[in-house]
């Protein structure tokens, strides 16, 4: 369509305000095409074509990613006192335990376990744990009336284990907490092999 | 093409005024003195408004700086800040502009002075209602919609008057045809009606109480179609309206295409309300609305663009004078944020994009990029006309009018530009996870305490908007103070509108190139008669504009409450006990859901801090939904056991005892006041009425929520706090929060994997049994 240098003026006229008959311009009417065009395949595509996928199944498949990417080298892990113990020394499986800590836990346990509403993990004092693998079943189960939650529906089994690992590793630390000592003093855990 | 062809079909068909008879002519006045209310009061709403926003701002930089007093607190204060910067100031400037233009458009006095003044005071009292209601804690829950039933009912009673008064005026123009500017008012007055009344629709629970009839997903998809053309409908179409009639007044240049405004026009009307579910993408809501919400997003950006375009290429032949006027340089500013918005916000709205900005500060940009560069600049741009000409004097500053345009532009850049970095760098961060698997910020609070630089940009940004506005009232009381003592009125004389007898023929093709006849019919179709007959017959136009939002909405809200699937429930999802209720209307009245989203998306980043995804079995119980749309604070939806009931009683008191980089308002009071027990059973008799399976508590729900006070009190002391919380709100909001998210698995998952699909049964259809 040739464009003349002055484009025509309409014969309205509101309140002095008048209107040409422009043209409207190619590139918005192939962009307005185009957009609808890729609507179009879209959503036959994603409603109706049996290769797509929905949110849910994209999900599903990254949680499968996702789990090999953390737990294929070990497996699932039993919480017993040998695993735990064997990984409270273990420094690449430690960061999976910080991990989970620092997601869940710090509120109430501080950044580095020296205890904030809930008690102090770095000394030897213990309130609901007498062996290693106490740990792993507080973590669970929740303990002390509810004041520590029960994680069983939240974690994986493997950062129940690897989570008790950690906060094992922390005794001894005996970091300055703004909590009193709690609970009895318990044998040191049992060594790894 | 040749000339002489345009011109023979340009040429207006209705000849009916050149009639002899057009001698007899009628005289008018036009009505400016309400036009000059209006326009003061947008200048004061606009000053009330950002100044909420402002303090908002810095109480997230400083959580100290609300004082403790709660009427401040940012879950109040927020809904006030929006409600105020949409409805008081651009609610106000859009009356200005319309209240204007309007009558000049029509060539007649305003329909009645009586319904004019009714809709003046009657606005400016619901604005002060909200502002009386909002801070103390009397909110319905949803977005941009919180004003409680008996306002709701004032805001359509008012709305009402409103549109007698527009459609008055119509009826008795003098001008045959209606410019696109009333097509955009007309779009404005039927929709905004339809939202409003539909999603507000509530049972009354108390004289500011009330509950959504919608619940959970079907509630998340009305709030959104509302909430998405809320933006639509009073923060674009009313706006392009006063374009259309501002910028070529201005600018003493024609529209640039009258073909344009016919086509983006309808494109939008029809497409925009199909946009709201793209608020909703990777939640409860059902994937194809979803799709649907972003697709017609996608399609929306062209339509939004035609305005745009509309209004910068109407300068073609003045650009020479944006240099020296101000109102012009508001006007070009304000139409590139339109279109930087409307670029941005089709992005947005695909859904790998979303997954990356939903809930964070990049939305905030977004919507401030629109609020403060396009709504606020096309009103200043608007105001700065206006005031020589309703003041009947010159503008008392020229050179302050452009120290407001720099001071404003710098502002909202400042603003939009922190609170993007803000935004992808918290999506960022929230999505983070490294090669083993592992969230790289896995403490929520790390990624708050990133941000805080950028607020207090953005407090920056925003104070130096709030300058420029300053200088504009300054400039505004000098100007008014030269008025003359008394305004004159001039009087004009039209003709009036005889019954139109012709009709518009049908143009002849334009085509001269040998065609199929399909052709030549499509092209006098093209040429858009039928559209100039239906300019000068507004009701037919209306009622199409009707027609086409109504049924826009309808593909989607249909099967959204028809369609069983679509909410699968969950067996063991129970409704919530008399004293989580009154836990869950505290959390509604302290504005918990302007930080919190409950609403854990299917993401792996997502789930692995949070839990498992929310299901939409799971809140069909909500009474509002509280999904949020603003993660300022960490996701509820699973709140539920996660935190003991000792550690959010001191969490309230003070969050920066337990979380020292926490932004959170300290909720003191909530530890002091006492329940109101009493007043807990009306509100679940109602709960009843809207459907949710009450039973044993009906009649009792006041002793059952004592008992259910008691023992959470007496957790709380042996966990090792204080006693005395058996009957205080803090104990019930923490009933509520210990209970979301929990039933999911009340009755055995599959055990082992977490991602197990939970116990569900047949689906069934809710809310409207």
């Amino acid at each position: 369509m040739s464009q003349s240098a002055e484009p025509m003026l309409l014969d309205h006229n509101y309140d002095g305000i008048q209107e040409y008959d422009n043209p409207t311009p190619g590139w918005w009417w192939m962009l307005f095409h185009a957009t609808v065009v890729f609507s179009i395949v879209y959503f036959l595509f994603f409603q109706f074509s049996p290769d797509s996928w929905t949110l849910k199944d994209a999900y599903n498949a990254s949680v499968v990613v996702d789990l090999r990417k953390q737990f294929a080298e070990i497996g699932e892990l039993k919480a017993d006192e040998a695993t735990i113990v064997k990984y409270s020394t273990d420094k690449k499986w430690l960061e999976v335990g910080r991990n989970t800590f620092a997601t869940n836990c710090v509120s109430c346990h501080g950044r580095d376990g020296e205890g904030v509403v809930g008690p102090n993990m770095t000394d030897d004092a213990y309130k609901n744990v007498k062996t290693i693998t106490d740990i792993a079943t507080v973590i669970t189960n929740g303990a002390a009336n509810g004041a520590m939650p029960a994680w069983k529906n939240r974690l994986h089994p493997n950062e129940v284990v690897l989570t008790a690992s950690y906060i094992a590793s922390l005794r001894g630390k005996n970091l300055p907490s703004a909590r009193p000592v709690e609970g009895d003093v318990i044998p040191p855990w049992p060594k790894g092999n | 093409m040749s000339l002489t062809s345009t011109v023979a079909v340009s040429k207006d068909r209705v000849s009916t005024e050149s009639a002899p008879q057009a001698a007899r002519m009628e005289t008018f006045v036009y009505d400016d003195a309400i036009v000059r209310m209006f326009m003061w009061m947008t200048i004061v709403w606009v000053v009330v408004g950002t100044l909420a926003g402002l303090l908002v701002a810095i109480e997230l930089a400083l959580p100290e700086a609300g004082l403790g007093i709660p009427y401040i607190a940012f879950g109040r204060l927020r809904p006030l800040h929006t409600n105020a910067a949409i409805f008081a100031f651009a609610g106000n400037a859009i009356f200005t502009g319309i209240y204007y233009s309007l009558q000049r458009l029509c060539k007649a006095r305003m329909f009645s002075d009586l319904l004019s003044r009714l809709h003046f005071w009657g606005w400016q009292l619901i604005i002060v209602a909200a502002a009386l209601t909002l801070p103390t804690g009397h909110t319905s829950g949803k977005e941009y919609a919180e004003l409680e039933w008996p306002i709701d009912i004032a805001i359509a009673l008012v709305w009402v008057v409103f549109a007698v008064n527009v459609f008055g005026t119509i009826a008795v123009r003098r001008e045959r045809h209606m410019y696109v500017a009333i097509w955009f008012y007309i779009a404005t007055l039927v929709t905004v009606a339809m939202l409003h009344i539909f999603n507000s629709l509530a049972l009354p629970a108390g004289a500011l109480k009330s509950y959504s009839v919608y619940a959970g997903a079907q509630d998340a998809f009305m709030q959104w179609w509302y909430g998405h053309n809320a933006v639509a409908f009073f923060l674009t179409t009313p706006f392009l309206g006063l374009m259309y009639y501002f910028m070529p007044k201005a600018a003493e240049r024609p529209v640039f295409s009258y073909r344009l405004s016919i086509i983006h026009f309808w494109s939008l009307v029809f497409m925009y309300i199909w946009a709201g579910p793209h608020h909703l993408h990777y939640t409860a809501c059902p994937e194809w609305a979803s799709t649907l919400g972003m697709l017609f997003s996608v399609m929306l950006w062209m339509p939004s663009w035609g305005g745009g375009i509309n209004g910068l290429m109407t300068l073609r032949g003045a650009w020479h004078k944006v240099s020296y006027d101000p109102v012009l340089k508001f006007f070009v500013v304000g139409v590139t944020f339109y279109m930087m918005s409307t670029f941005e916000g089709p992005m947005m709205s695909v859904k790998s994009v979303n997954a990356l900005s939903h809930y964070t500060d990049w939305t905030i940009a977004h919507v401030h990029g629109g609020a403060l560069g396009w709504n606020g600049f096309i009103s200043f741009g608007m105001i700065y006309w206006l005031a020589p000409r309703l003041f009947q004097t010159k503008l008392y500053s020229q050179k302050l009018a452009n120290m407001h345009f720099w001071l404003g532009l710098v502002g909202i850049l400042v603003y939009v530009v922190s609170m993007w970095t803000a935004g992808i760098t918290q999506g960022l961060m929230w999505r983070g996870i490294d090669e083993n698997g592992r969230l790289m910020w896995p403490d929520f609070i790390e990624t708050v305490a990133h941000l805080i630089p950028y607020y207090w940009i953005r407090a920056l940004g925003g104070a130096l908007f709030i300058a420029g506005i300053v200088v504009m009232v300054y400039n505004m009381v000098r100007t008014w103070q030269t008025r003359p003592a008394k305004y004159e009125e001039p009087v004009y004389e039209a003709p009036p509108l005889m019954a139109a007898r012709a009709v518009e023929a049908l143009p002849p093709s334009r085509i001269r190139t040998p065609v199929v006849n399909i052709a030549h019919k499509y092209d006098r179709f093209a040429q858009a008669a039928w559209h100039r007959r239906w300019e000068r017959l507004p009701l037919v136009f209306s009622v199409w504009v009707a027609v086409a939002v109504v049924v826009a909405s309808l593909f989607e809200i249909l099967p959204t409450f028809l369609i069983r699937s679509n909410v699968p429930t969950i067996a063991s999802v129970t409704p919530y006990t008399p004293l989580e209720l009154a836990g869950r209307d505290i959390y509604i009245a302290e504005g918990c859901y302007n930080c919190h989203s409950q609403m854990i998306r299917p993401l792996i980043a997502e789930t692995k801090r949070f839990g498992e995804y929310s299901k939409p079995g799971e809140s069909v119980y909500d009474h509002p939904f509280q999904w949020g749309s603003r993660r300022i604070g960490p996701d509820l939806a699973r709140e539920g056991g996660r935190q003991s009931h000792l550690w959010h009683l001191l969490h309230f008191k003070n969050p920066r005892e337990v979380n020292p980089k926490s932004v959170m308002p300290a909720y003191s009071w909530l530890l002091k006041e006492t329940l109101d027990f009493g007043s807990i059973e009306a509100h679940v008799r109602v709960m009843k009425k809207l459907g949710v399976p009450y039973d044993k508590e009906i009649g009792q729900a006041e002793q059952l929520a004592r008992a259910q006070a008691a023992e959470i009190a007496r957790q709380i002391v042996e966990q090792g706090g204080e006693p005395g919380y058996d009957d205080k709100k803090v104990t019930a909001l923490i009933a509520y929060l210990q209970r979301l998210g929990t039933d999911l698995y009340k009755t055995p998952p599959t055990p082992g994997e977490p991602s197990a699909p939970p116990a569900t049964t047949q689906p069934v259809a809710m809310g409207n049994k």
